[in-house]
């Protein structure tokens, strides 16, 4: 495990304090906000949304920065505080699919926009990553992205890690799966050769 | 099982797998071309990922995150000032110690390295459009060539700074007393001088520097780091007369330049890293010294 949570309570005083963090946390958070972005965009999509959702995320950790064990890894723990308030996001929303059950009308469903995708080809992937559900897409930007272990994405997303690996499979299957029916990567390399 | 299938060989692309484990992958890949086949798609699957989400991390960080990690709300009064505050004096040009002058030495083989050099719009400008009878021209023309020659002298400045390495001369040491001695020099410098942390980017104050900028005597501030990658940055913060203009980017042969001018003051920061980092600093020192 790469950090653990602590359990104990916030010390008294903690919530109204009067300097909420030390410059050394805010350091470090500032330090990992690049990553934190590009986790957010992963699982957000929009640059707008991720980058609400990094603030909240700093917010939070800031409020909670008792909750940080000195030693263990705060990349980690920042990874978590995202995908959690993401994971609430979606639960307000109402708009969290169930593992698997990927919106495959979304896929293709206009022609134009699609053809204008398929020229940006880091635009297509981005897009084809969205089309995940959300726990497959999580895994996905924590492990193949970030560069998480198996230990540490189970630790983040709070699953054991042999869910980690099913999970990544099928999002990686179904990410090539979603490039191939797009007209992915490939055609648009085709198209551009053809001109 | 194919889904077995898959989380085997993805396992096996992560390195994930045990030595037994991943003899059994291999015997199974060298056995059959299918699931070789397989691995390359689900190998380039993942490169695609990793390329499509690589640039993010060299976008500059919006001023708003940087302040939330700060705990500070980007529009709320009184922020922090963590950093440090020197108010400086200026007394007579002419009574700057010798030792001091080593910023003369340094303009001048600045100007050796870049020239004094007027960009192409400069060019037309003075050599079709300056006219005694146009003040606005000529005043446009001023400001165009002293935004060109400071600009030029900053990265004159940094060249010399990271062509001397560890004998780079500094005139202010960081490891000394940063108040007292950061005062001693900028006795010269006519306004204050805060000097931003930039740990967070792995950037250690080395120590400052008498420049000039816009024939005016400024700071450089000096930040180094191990990460060759980045390389050393320096900060140029000088007085202006100029109007406010908002970062902007800038070159001069192979380094960038974000400089921007708020409330009469004048800044540079000046490095050969990737613009993107340079902006993401930037904002951080704008946070800082609250200088957009």
């Amino acid at each position: 495990m790469s950090f653990r949570w602590k359990r104990e309570e916030a010390p008294a005083g903690a919530a109204e304090r009067a300097d909420p963090a030390s410059a050394g946390f805010s350091d470090q958070l500032i330090a990992v906000l690049p990553r934190l972005r590009r986790f957010a965009r992963g699982l957000a999509g929009a640059p707008a949304d991720a980058d609400d959702l990094v603030q909240a995320a700093c917010e939070r950790a800031l409020a909670r920065a008792y909750q940080f064990e000195e030693g263990t890894r705060f990349d980690s723990w920042m990874f978590r505080i995202v995908q959690t308030i993401w994971i609430d996001q979606l639960r307000a929303r109402e708009v969290r699919k169930e593992d698997g059950d990927v919106a495959e009308e979304r896929l293709g469903s206009d022609a134009a926009v699609r053809r204008i995708e398929a020229r940006l080809a880091l635009a297509e992937v981005r897009q084809a990553v969205q089309l995940l559900p959300p726990d497959q897409r999580t895994v996905l930007m924590l492990v193949t992205v970030e560069g998480l272990s198996y230990k540490e994405a189970a630790v983040v997303a709070d699953v054991p890690v042999g869910t980690i690996m099913s999970r990544l499979a099928r999002a990686r299957t179904a990410l090539q799966r979603h490039l191939d029916a797009g007209g992915g990567i490939r055609r648009s390399g085709n198209n551009a050769a053809a001109q | 099982m194919q889904r077995h299938s898959d989380e085997a060989l993805v396992a096996y692309l992560d390195g994930e797998l045990d030595a037994d484990e991943r003899r059994h992958v291999e015997a199974w890949l060298e056995a059959d071309p299918a699931v070789r086949d397989r691995l390359t798609a689900l190998a380039q699957s993942g490169d695609l990922v990793r390329g499509a989400y690589a640039d993010i991390v060299a976008e500059p960080v919006p001023a708003r995150l940087i302040a939330a990690a700060r705990g500070v709300s980007e529009s709320a009064p009184g922020a922090p000032q963590e950093a440090e505050i020197l108010v400086l004096k200026r007394p007579g040009w002419a009574a700057l110690p010798l030792r001091n002058r080593r910023w003369q030495i340094g303009l001048a083989a600045a100007a050796g390295l870049f020239g004094v050099i007027f960009g192409g719009a400069g060019t037309y400008l003075g050599m079709s459009m300056l006219n005694p009878a146009n003040p606005a021209l000529e005043h446009r023309l001023a400001a165009l060539a002293a935004n060109n020659t400071w600009l030029d002298n900053a990265a004159g400045y940094y060249k010399l700074s990271v062509s001397a390495g560890d004998t780079m001369l500094i005139d202010v040491p960081a490891s000394n007393d940063p108040q007292e001695a950061l005062q001693k020099i900028s006795q010269s410098l006519p306004q204050q001088v805060r000097v931003p942390d930039l740990k967070p980017w792995g950037l250690t104050f080395r120590g400052a520097r008498l420049v000039v900028v816009e024939g005016r005597p400024a700071a450089e501030l000096v930040y180094v780091t191990d990460n060759k990658a980045i390389g050393p940055l320096t900060l140029v913060i000088g007085a202006s007369k100029q109007p406010d203009i908002p970062p902007t980017f800038d070159r001069r042969q192979d380094v960038n330049l974000l400089y921007w001018r708020h409330h009469e003051r004048a800044y540079a920061l000046v490095g050969q890293t990737d613009i993107g980092y340079l902006w993401g600093i930037a904002n951080d020192i704008a946070w800082q010294l609250d200088a957009i």
